[in-house]
């Protein structure tokens, strides 16, 4: 139950919030309360035959103005509250995956993450948000209630409450057996959405084979499923829901047996007799209301458990207290006896690497798929830190200067550059918000790529990414290109960038790149010959280790490894490659 | 209120839509007539306790008669346990017809999307074809069910609770539907009012969503570059946003359910205030059918606000209906003509009679090829070999009819392809993908996709002609490996092979086959090429090549540019002549050498 506890502590700061609706939800509850007790009264009178009812009925519509004011009031800052326990929620997911190390991301699934940071996250503020309000106005509801039904009469009061703890409880079961069961259902429609997915990417070949009846079969059977699975939810919601209906018919049931008796016996007025049968109406609600409360209450406890996993994580890559910036330079890099393995992992990637580069200088890794090339650039900007050594930069640690100061030094341009969903200005600007606009244009112009943004109607303000236009390989490499530029860092690391385009373009990459090295000290990660001519020194990596170092000419005859690289790795049995088109743009 | 009358009036187009919708009923008619009488059964039974409330109060309490008391009681029960019963049958069938007729709309559309051309498929964005068979059924679904219930059940419930009040005692039930106006205005003005608001919070945590997944996907480049408090303060921003979205919505709520309440209030003191004079003054009001108003009351209200909810499922739903039709209307561009003949079993040769090409219709329209006239005798491997755009995808989709030429004829053994079947032609067409694109499943689906029927056997013997049948053997569950989604399960050149054997049990006629471009490592490099090798024996084969030894081995290699075809011949020919193609290769082979 510590899980529990620990969710409410994310109310502390809405506390006065909190106990404020509390108390207006108990006034405006207590008056609603009030008012079949007045019926009853007004009953009476006119038994007695009272012709002036209007202070009664003044007295009704004063307590149900009451409890207009009140529950305005109520859910106006509950609502605020819930809003902001989210909100809080939200933010502090948000910042806490942001201080968190790369390494962490390598261990998760993205997919996972999203899950916990949505799908927990929504359980957990629809408990402390509108969960617990729920049941607190229930509960009073229901203590004032009882305790006005037994004030009138214990022996009526108990039959009439007698149903209230059975739907409470089938209210709770019903949610805890339906909930697994509508999921089902939503898994069964992804999966017909995904065969439905898989059909119209594989149209071509579908039509080309003449399958269609195939693929119809597949979709037919998918249908099914989810008829099957919908049944056996609605089996559970046509039994449960009118069962809930039913229970407190029960109550209506027992009121009228007894207390009719006990009104034809003179034991209580037919005034009264109504009373108890609104009381019983005014349960059904917050009775059902704690069944399903509770049921939220649960989720949210498991939900929670795993946003705690999360948040309780705690950043691994610290920087020293007082640690002072990446001293001044010009890109002198030294790595000193370098390890490293993946976190859970015995396997050495890097395993005792020593490597001494001057400023200025353009260094190029080859070696195998798996050979610890990207791991080795890696540990510069201090993405990872290694398991043993030190990187050094300009004569200071990495691991001890200020991580903001070293990353805007260490620039990198990957083979598949990712962007973000916002204006290519924004994207070419990514490492320093303050750049001007023609220092942008100038960084596009070096990059080879500012008159294609130019050709784009909304020029500079074009949004890319995910949810803008298109942009092909080449151009993102370019973009890419440009975003460095900008940073002007001294140390830049060109991970694999010329692998994804043509020859042409390769061509229009390689002029940019050769402007970006200017006066950088430079790694270069390709399979490429031509991208590794760019190099002045190579280093051959095998297993983690460094084979050999030298120029092209030096390891063609000294290491048979780098022969066979240059030889196989050659440009390739690629011909002509076919590209998405270079102006492949949405709407264009 | 004119805005109300449109909404009414907009209806008579939907008819055609909303019969559509009734025909989809149509096999499962008694299922409904059932659910109906269930519906109805359960309406009026649940119609009974206020009445019999006040029935209990008149009959045994003032007349001290304890018999009639349970008899009413007891009546009180019966009519509990039948609207539990007739709820129960009303809620399964209501789903059982429903969710059945929705499964078969699926089906409807997915049959329907299988007949239309690949022209079709590529106007259309996958996305938005597959939201037409989830999400837009999904919508209908609240339609048919839920709505369609609500609509008939609050409807006779609200009518039935006016003719049992009305009979009750006219005079109180005229002053009980005083409130009603005023509850069915504020009722509808706060359902459109909370649509936008809703619709508005739905649009901020799906930005809120779609940020904090492309901070996580693109988390390499915010710790490379360091940004992360200037992601934080924007997904705060958004965060607030979606705040104040929501906080909209409190403010509805606040204002419209406490309102409800008071006006119930309001109606049960004027009711008192009315009937209790009544009661004194002994007009045939009793104090039983006084009480029976005040707990009629609570009834009264729930359908009101229920129906109002309708207009909001109801315009989902429609809008969904729309969009379902306008892609069933969607008609076929290419159908077998009604006199179109069997393709008899074909020698392969290929023959383009001065065809012309050009995607969409219009002055506008770019041609994507033009002028094409050739003859590719049987058994040929043909390379096509050009920049991109140069019409390579077209040309090979008009071998496969995917298309039919603007102008000209694409004639296979002499048979125009318009005049023959579909399915004749394509029984006989193999194709290969670019990247083998693979259907989850075992590597023996795959496999068999190619071929109707095929047995182990077939699957097996094609496997091992392309070379293909060592490595699957060699994976833990050989033939029932799953490949995982689009194949992802295997390499790049595992998929290759796959994808080649699957070519390769339909015994194709006439091979298509776009080279992959990925790199793999050089042993797999040498299956590919060996595999290949044999799928392209004995068949026209038309590739779309982009490995140098695929073009040498091509008998012959035909160049494209911007959709015309600018040389042809084979690899030492075009060298030869010194045009296009050789200075396409001299390009190739500078790059190489840098």
């Amino acid at each position: 139950m510590g899980t529990f506890w620990r969710l409410l502590t994310f109310l502390r700061p809405y506390r006065r919030g909190v106990i404020v609706s509390f108390a207006l939800a108990a006034v405006a509850m207590g008056t609603g309360v009030f008012i079949p007790f007045l019926v009853g009264r007004t009953v009476d009178e006119i038994r007695k035959g009272e012709t002036n009812l209007w202070p009664l009925a003044f007295a009704i519509l004063g307590a149900a103005l009451i409890r207009l004011a009140f529950s305005v009031l109520r859910r106006l800052i509950a609502g605020r509250v819930s809003l902001g326990v989210e909100y809080d929620l939200r933010n502090r997911m948000y910042r806490h995956l942001q201080s968190l190390e790369l390494a962490f991301f390598d261990e998760q699934q993205t997919g996972q993450l999203m899950s916990r940071s949505t799908v927990d996250l929504q359980a957990v503020r629809f408990f402390l948000g509108y969960g617990l309000i729920f049941i607190l106005q229930s509960l009073v509801t229901l203590l004032v209630a009882a305790a006005v039904m037994l004030a009138l009469n214990v022996e009526l009061g108990l039959l009439a409450l007698a149903p209230a703890p059975l739907i409470f409880w089938v209210a709770f079961r019903y949610g805890r057996k339906n909930r697994p069961a509508s999921q089902e259902v939503q898994q069964k429609i992804a999966e017909l959405t995904a065969e439905v997915e898989e059909n119209v990417g594989g149209i071509r070949l579908v039509k080309a084979f003449a399958r269609e009846d195939r693929q119809l079969d597949r979709v037919r059977a998918r249908a099914q499923r989810v008829f099957d699975q919908s049944m056996v939810s609605t089996r559970l919601r046509a039994f449960y829901n009118p069962f809930i209906g039913f229970l407190p018919n029960l109550g209506l049931a027992v009121v009228l047996l007894v207390g009719g008796r006990q009104a034809v016996h003179g034991q209580i007025t037919i005034g009264e007799f109504v009373a108890f049968y609104g009381y019983v109406n005014l349960l059904v609600s917050p009775v059902r209301m704690l069944g399903i409360a509770l049921g939220m209450a649960q989720r949210a406890v498991g939900s929670g458990a795993r946003v705690f996993e999360v948040l309780d994580r705690q950043p691994e890559m610290t920087v020293p207290a007082g640690a002072v910036d990446l001293p001044a330079g010009d890109g002198h890099v030294e790595l000193r006896d370098v390890s490293f393995a993946y976190v859970g992992t015995e396997e050495r990637v890097l395993d005792g690497v020593s490597l001494d580069v001057p400023a200025g200088r353009t260094i190029a890794i080859v070696g195998e798929t798996g050979s610890g090339k990207s791991t080795l650039v890696s540990l510069l900007p201090r993405l990872y830190d290694p398991s043993a050594g030190s990187v050094w930069i300009d004569g200071a640690d990495v691991s001890t200067v200020r991580l903001g100061s070293l990353r805007s030094q260490v620039g990198l341009v990957s083979d598949d550059p990712f962007l973000f969903s916002d204006t290519i200005r924004n994207n070419i600007a990514y490492a320093r918000a303050e750049a001007s606009q023609d220092a942008i244009e100038d960084a596009a112009r070096r990059a080879d790529i500012h008159d294609f943004i130019a050709g784009l109607p909304e020029g500079y303000d074009t949004v890319v990414g995910e949810r803008g236009v298109t942009v092909s390989g080449g151009q993102r490499q370019r973009l890419a290109i440009a975003r460095a530029l900008v940073m002007d860092p001294r140390v830049l690391i060109l991970d694999d960038a010329t692998s994804s385009v043509d020859a042409s373009t390769e061509a229009a990459i390689k002029r940019a790149l050769r402007e970006l090295m200017e006066g950088r000290t430079t790694f270069i990660i390709g399979h490429r010959l031509s991208t590794i001519a760019l190099a002045d020194e190579i280093v051959v990596l095998e297993h983690g280790k460094i084979a050999a170092r030298g120029t092209h000419d030096e390891l063609l005859t000294e290491s048979p490894l780098y022969r066979e690289i240059a030889e196989k790795g050659a440009p390739d049995r690629r011909f002509l490659t076919r590209k998405p088109l270079e102006r492949e743009v949405a709407g264009l | 209120m004119r805005r109300l009358w449109r909404l009414i009036r907009g209806e008579e187009r939907r008819g055609r839509k909303l019969r559509g919708l009734l025909e989809l009923l149509r096999p499962y008619r008694a299922r409904t007539m059932l659910m109906f009488v269930a519906l109805i059964l359960a309406t009026a039974a649940s119609l009974a306790p206020p009445y019999l409330a006040g029935r209990a109060i008149d009959d045994g309490i003032r007349q001290k008669d304890l018999g009639a008391l349970t008899v009413v009681v007891v009546l009180f029960v019966v009519s509990a346990l039948v609207t539990w019963g007739a709820t129960y049958a009303q809620t399964y069938l209501v789903n059982w017809v429903g969710e059945r007729a929705l499964q078969d709309l699926r089906v409807k559309l997915f049959r329907h999307l299988q007949r239309l051309s690949v022209g079709f498929y590529s106007r259309n964005k996958a996305g938005v074809l597959i939201s037409r068979m989830t999400n837009d059924v999904e919508a209908l679904n609240q339609l048919v069910t839920d709505s369609v219930v609500t609509l008939f059940q609050s409807s006779l419930t609200l009518i039935g609770t006016a003719v049992i009040l009305v009979l009750l005692d006219p005079g109180l039930a005229l002053v009980t539907f005083l409130c009603f106006p005023i509850l069915m205005v504020s009722s509808l003005a706060f359902r459109i009012a909370s649509t936008g608001a809703y619709r508005l919070t739905r649009e901020k945590i799906a930005w809120v969503t779609a940020y904090l997944q492309e901070t996580l996907s693109g988390v390499r480049v915010v710790r490379a570059f360091g940004q992360e408090p200037r992601h934080e303060q924007r997904f705060a921003e958004l965060n607030e946003d979606n705040r104040e979205a929501n906080m909209k919505t409190v403010y509805l709520n606040a204002a419209y359910f406490p309102a409800v309440e008071l006006l119930s209030a309001v109606a049960t003191a004027a009711i008192l205030i009315y009937g209790g004079n009544q009661v004194v003054s002994g007009n045939g009001v009793t104090i039983g059918v006084l009480a029976s108003f005040v707990f009629y009351l609570n009834s009264f209200f729930d359908p009101i606000q229920a129906l109002s909810q309708l207009y909001t499922t109801y315009q989902a739903g429609m809008a969904a209906l729309d969009k379902i039709f306008e892609l069933l209307d969607e008609e076929p561009e290419i159908v077998d003509r009604p006199n179109a003949v069997e393709l008899p079993r074909v020698n392969g040769e290929i023959t383009f009679d001065d065809v012309c090409f050009a995607y969409g219709t219009g002055d506008d329209a770019a041609l994507a090829l033009c002028d094409v006239d050739l003859t590719i005798p049987p058994g040929m491997t043909v390379a096509l070999v050009g920049a991109t755009g140069a019409g390579k995808s077209t040309f090979v989709k008009l071998v496969a009819r995917f298309h039919d030429p603007t102008r000209g004829r694409v004639l296979v053994d002499g048979h125009d392809l318009r005049d023959v079947t579909e399915r004749s032609l394509r029984s006989q067409l193999g194709m290969v993908p670019q990247e083998g694109f693979l259907f989850s499943g075992t590597i023996r689906d795959n496999i068999a996709f190619g071929k109707r029927d095929a047995s182990d056997a077939d699957v097996e013997s094609a496997a091992r002609a392309v070379g293909a049948h060592e490595f699957i053997v060699g994976l833990p569950s050989g033939y029932d490996t799953e490949v995982g989604e689009r194949g992802g399960h295997l390499s790049a050149g595992q998929r290759q092979l796959v994808a080649f054997a699957r070519a390769a049990v339909a015994d194709p006629r006439i091979l298509i086959l776009d080279e992959a471009t990925s790199n793999v490592d050089v042993h797999t490099e040498g299956r590919i090429e060996a595999g290949l090798r044999r799928l392209l024996a004995g068949r026209t084969a038309i590739v779309i090549a982009h490995r140098l030894s695929t073009i040498q081995g091509a008998g012959r290699i035909i160049v494209l540019d911007k959709g015309r075809v600018v040389e042809q011949g084979t690899h030492d020919e075009l060298l030869d002549a010194d045009g296009a193609y050789a200075s396409l290769y001299r390009d190739w082979a500078e790059q190489a050498a840098a």
